[in-house]
């Protein structure tokens, strides 16, 4: 523990040391300033289509204060030929509004039509008493739809008013919860950076001849920065009123995930340039996995994958329970461990400084993660362990796939997750026979068998876990109550493995090529069960 | 002079092919706009009633209790659900269980003070927001007719036009955000490029040759803004493809393009001064942040201009394009005057 202390008081001295003496507050200083002068400015832009749209007023007409209109002064005279020569989109005269046909023009209405609602809605509130202003009551009940006999109310009645009812579009909130990722992606930037710097002057080796192990080094060196992040988390969460404790706990989680892939980063790449690109797509990945599932908030319980949904949950005082609190903690916790285990096993000189291409480099990566146990043993873990990994990937994915056009999207999504199933389940043993771990065939359908094993484990048990954590409990008795049903998926999952790693191995087959028969079978298989084949 | 100067340039670009570097910018920029509009349409087709209505008015099947004439009745079949009559809500609730409505209406007549209507839901969340939904705009109607019963009159009422969110995002979200991505990776990669010169001192090889420090520096801005505009241009293309009318084509390369010049003129000067990487990124970052805030502040935003520009507004032409131009201008000034600072 001690030695973790050291090695992260040697960073914290480290970074004094580079941002120069007075530099380093003012840095600080700086960066908070502009956090929250980008939030603010933010706050008022935060309108899709920006200074779009041209409005034309005359007459008695409410001001007009939002960012997608520019407003003109016009006569009541000229309305009517600016708005014929497109000058303006829409043209306001005391309480008419006047329109084109066109799109640009009815796009424009629409737009005004939300923003007027809202305005005469302040009017009325103002000046009308409140029995005239808000004249209805809405009481929701909701009604259990099974029981035949007897009408039962299962939760307490939710009164409204329709026109004070915030839309149910979580949009606002997503925003705010993604201000909490951006200063902890950049922070994990200098963690980074700071693991680039050392690798490239070899201070790194110098460290891992001393007697610590690279577990510490790695925690040690993350520790300032991990504590950083936190801080601004409780700082975000202060200033936006929310609440600290939960902010915190919410995105702890998250601040481990979002380290735990940028540790990967100067782990595999050696030039500068390489790093920043690749920094970037991992920021986009990852702001796109948090950012995606969270706007779904109240429409798909699936929302629940990304921890921003807890916290738009939180800023809309709606509760939520433990299980929607692990549901999408867990995986990123998990990643997290599993990115420090294979961290300490890649923080060896050979590996740092080795110039391979990155395929080999990955190769590489997985081998020494597996050397270090039985094969069989080893084989089964990393297909269990990476579950967590290749549903991150699958969710991706599918919002990847969402673009394509509808009837290839169930394709697309089912070829891709075939694709990553396989190449998870057929990489380590394929990596293990490169080494030359393991040869014979029997020991390779053996760990084919065990690689499906564990995979399909690790499957159910995800599938378990979320099923029970956010829906009914029926669904999961039905999945797991029929034990002969998880016969058939082990059996497939075996033959897939077995034919990818026995096509590379044995039958001297590209690896790409073994891997694009394998998923092409399984796809098919897919294929059959989803038409109800199986 | 030139010669140098292109071989920089060259220099530049081929090692940037080379790395593939650009291969793994261009996916983020498919990926980020494929995603941001994958988004949308999942939003629209989830959140926005209109087009919910659209595709499933008529199976969204709502009783209502209270007579056929009631005025809520008329607004929710006016925008296009399908209503059923019951005389009574133990009527009603057994054609909920019998899975004829989706949820149950009881509205009474209407009462002297607040008028009180209770809304049945299932208990599924997914049904019961749609349907929520779907039924705000017909209570609001509802709400502002008695309103107007109470003396209450709220202008604007009628307004229709057409669901804007697709021309908004595409406008304001996606163009602008092809157009100045590949600017910011742009400022990035210059940064880079040149503290790997300093830093594997190979600054002073490159000087050698018959080429100023400024001649060197602009030839890697010019560097990093060939491959933007490129990347631009190429956007541009795919989207006009797409059957998105973009005006102003030409006046909005021009802003890429100073736009890109401004990032990594930025970027370089952030370099020249600092001379290592971790820090001018850092610096570099921040620049960004502080440009974005305050373009956005003093409400001259090439985010604005480049939509006007795009949606063909009257009263933005090439002109908008000269205030950035001016301050590129001053900022490549600034960056001749300090460029010596790296040779100390």
């Amino acid at each position: 523990m001690n030695q973790i202390f050291v090695i992260a008081w040697r960073e914290v001295t480290r970074l004094r040391k580079r941002f120069g003496g007075g530099a380093s507050p003012l840095a600080v200083l700086l960066l908070l300033a502009m956090l929250g002068l980008s939030a603010f400015s933010l706050r008022n832009s935060v309108a899709l289509g920006n200074g779009l749209y041209r409005v034309g007023v005359s007459g008695d007409v409410p001001v007009i204060q939002d960012s997608r209109f520019a407003v003109v002064e016009v006569d009541a005279q000229q309305g009517q030929a600016l708005l014929d020569s497109h000058a303006i989109d829409v043209w306001i005269d005391g309480a008419r509004v006047i329109e084109r046909a066109d799109d640009k023009s009815q796009f424009a209405v629409r737009a005004l039509k939300q923003y007027l609602e809202k305005q005469e809605l302040v009017r009325v509130g103002n000046s009308f008493t409140g029995e005239q202003a808000f004249p209805l009551r809405v009481g929701i009940n909701y009604l259990n739809g099974d029981q035949a006999a007897g009408q039962t109310v299962t939760k307490p009645e939710e009164v409204i008013i329709p026109s004070l009812t915030p839309p149910p579009a979580p949009f606002t909130q997503v925003l705010v919860a993604l201000i909490y990722i951006l200063p902890i992606t950049f922070i994990s930037i200098f963690f980074t950076s700071s693991f680039m710097d050392e690798k490239s002057n070899r201070r790194l080796t110098i460290l891992l001849s001393a007697p610590i192990t690279p577990f510490q080094i790695i925690l040690g060196k993350m520790l300032p920065y991990a504590i950083f992040a936190l801080f601004t988390t409780v700082l975000i969460a202060m200033i936006t009123g929310g609440n600290v404790p939960l902010a915190l706990a919410i995105f702890a989680p998250t601040t481990l995930f979002i380290f735990a892939i940028y540790l990967m980063v100067p782990l595999f790449y050696r030039t500068f340039k390489d790093t920043t690109f690749i920094s970037m797509l991992v920021t986009t990945l990852t702001t796109a996995y948090l950012v995606f599932p969270a706007m779904f908030t109240n429409v798909n319980d699936l929302a629940y994958i990304s921890p921003l949904t807890l916290a738009v949950k939180m800023y809309r005082a709606e509760p939520f329970g433990w299980r929607e609190y692990l549901f999408p903690s867990l995986p990123m916790a998990a990643v997290f461990g599993f990115a420090m285990f294979a961290g300490t096993r890649m923080l060896n000189e050979e590996f740092l400084m080795g110039y391979k291409p990155i395929t080999r480099k990955i190769t590489d990566a997985i081998y020494l993660m597996m050397a270090h146990t039985r094969p069989s043993l080893a084989v089964t873990l990393w297909s269990l362990l990476v579950i967590p990994a290749v549903y991150m990937a699958q969710v991706m994915m599918l919002a990847f796939a969402a673009n394509l056009p509808v009837r290839l999207i169930l394709g697309a999504t089912l070829v891709t997750s075939a694709l990553i199933e396989e190449v998870v389940k057929t990489i380590g043993i394929v990596v293990l026979a490169e080494h030359r771990a393991v040869s014979s065939v029997r020991d390779i359908l053996w760990l084919s068998f065990l690689s499906a094993l564990g995979f399909l484990i690790g499957e159910k048990l995800l599938l378990l876990v979320s099923i029970s954590m956010v829906s009914q409990a029926r669904v999961s008795g039905a999945l797991f109550g029929a034990g002969m049903l998880l016969l058939i998926p082990l059996a497939a999952h075996f033959v897939f493995t077995a034919a990818v790693t026995l096509l590379r191995v044995k039958l001297r087959f590209p690896y790409w090529l073994a891997l694009g028969l394998g998923t092409l079978a399984h796809f098919f298989y897919n294929l059959t069960v989803m038409r109800g084949g199986l | 002079m030139i010669r140098p100067f292109l071989a920089v340039v060259k220099k530049e670009l081929g090692s940037v092919i080379r790395d593939r570097t650009i291969v793994i910018s261009i996916l983020i920029q498919l990926f980020i706009a494929s995603f941001s509009s994958g988004l949308l349409l999942g939003v629209l087709s989830l959140y926005d009633a209109d087009t919910i209505l659209q595709f499933s008015g008529e199976g969204i099947k709502i009783g209502i209790v209270g007579g056929a004439e009631h005025p809520l009745a008329g607004f929710m079949s006016e925008r296009g659900l399908n209503v059923l009559p019951y005389a009574t809500l133990a009527q009603a609730q057994a054609a909920f269980q019998a899975g004829d409505v989706l949820a149950i209406v009881d509205a009474p007549q209407d009462a002297d003070n607040l008028t009180e209507i209770k809304l049945y839901l299932p208990e599924s969340d997914t049904v019961s927001s749609l349907v929520r939904m779907v039924i705000q705009e017909p209570l609001k109607q509802y709400e502002n007719a008695l309103r107007a019963q109470k003396g209450a009159e709220v202008r604007y009422t009628r307004l229709k036009g057409k669901p804007s969110t697709s021309f908004e995002f595409v406008y304001s979200v996606l163009l602008p955000m092809l157009m100045f991505f590949p600017a910011f990776v742009a400022g990035s990669m210059s940064v880079d490029s040149l503290t790997e010169e300093v830093e594997n001192n190979t600054l002073q090889t490159l000087l050698s040759a018959p080429l100023t420090i400024n001649g060197m520096i602009t030839a890697k801005i010019a560097a990093a803004v060939i491959l933007s505009i490129v990347q631009c241009t190429a956007w541009l293309a795919l989207l006009e493809l797409n059957g998105i009318d973009i005006q102003h084509e030409g006046w909005i390369l021009l802003l890429a393009l100073i736009v890109a010049g401004l990032s990594s003129s930025s970027a370089i000067l952030g370099a020249v001064l600092l001379k290592d990487r971790e820090r001018s990124q850092f610096i570099y970052s921040l620049m960004l942040l502080a440009a974005t805030a305050l373009s956005t502040l003093a409400n001259i935003s090439p985010l604005t201009t480049l939509s006007r520009l795009a949606v063909g507004d009257t009263y933005t032409n090439g002109w908008a394009v000269i205030p950035f131009a001016a301050i590129l201008g001053g900022l490549y000034w600034l960056l001749t005057k300090v460029s010596r600072r790296l040779m100390v």
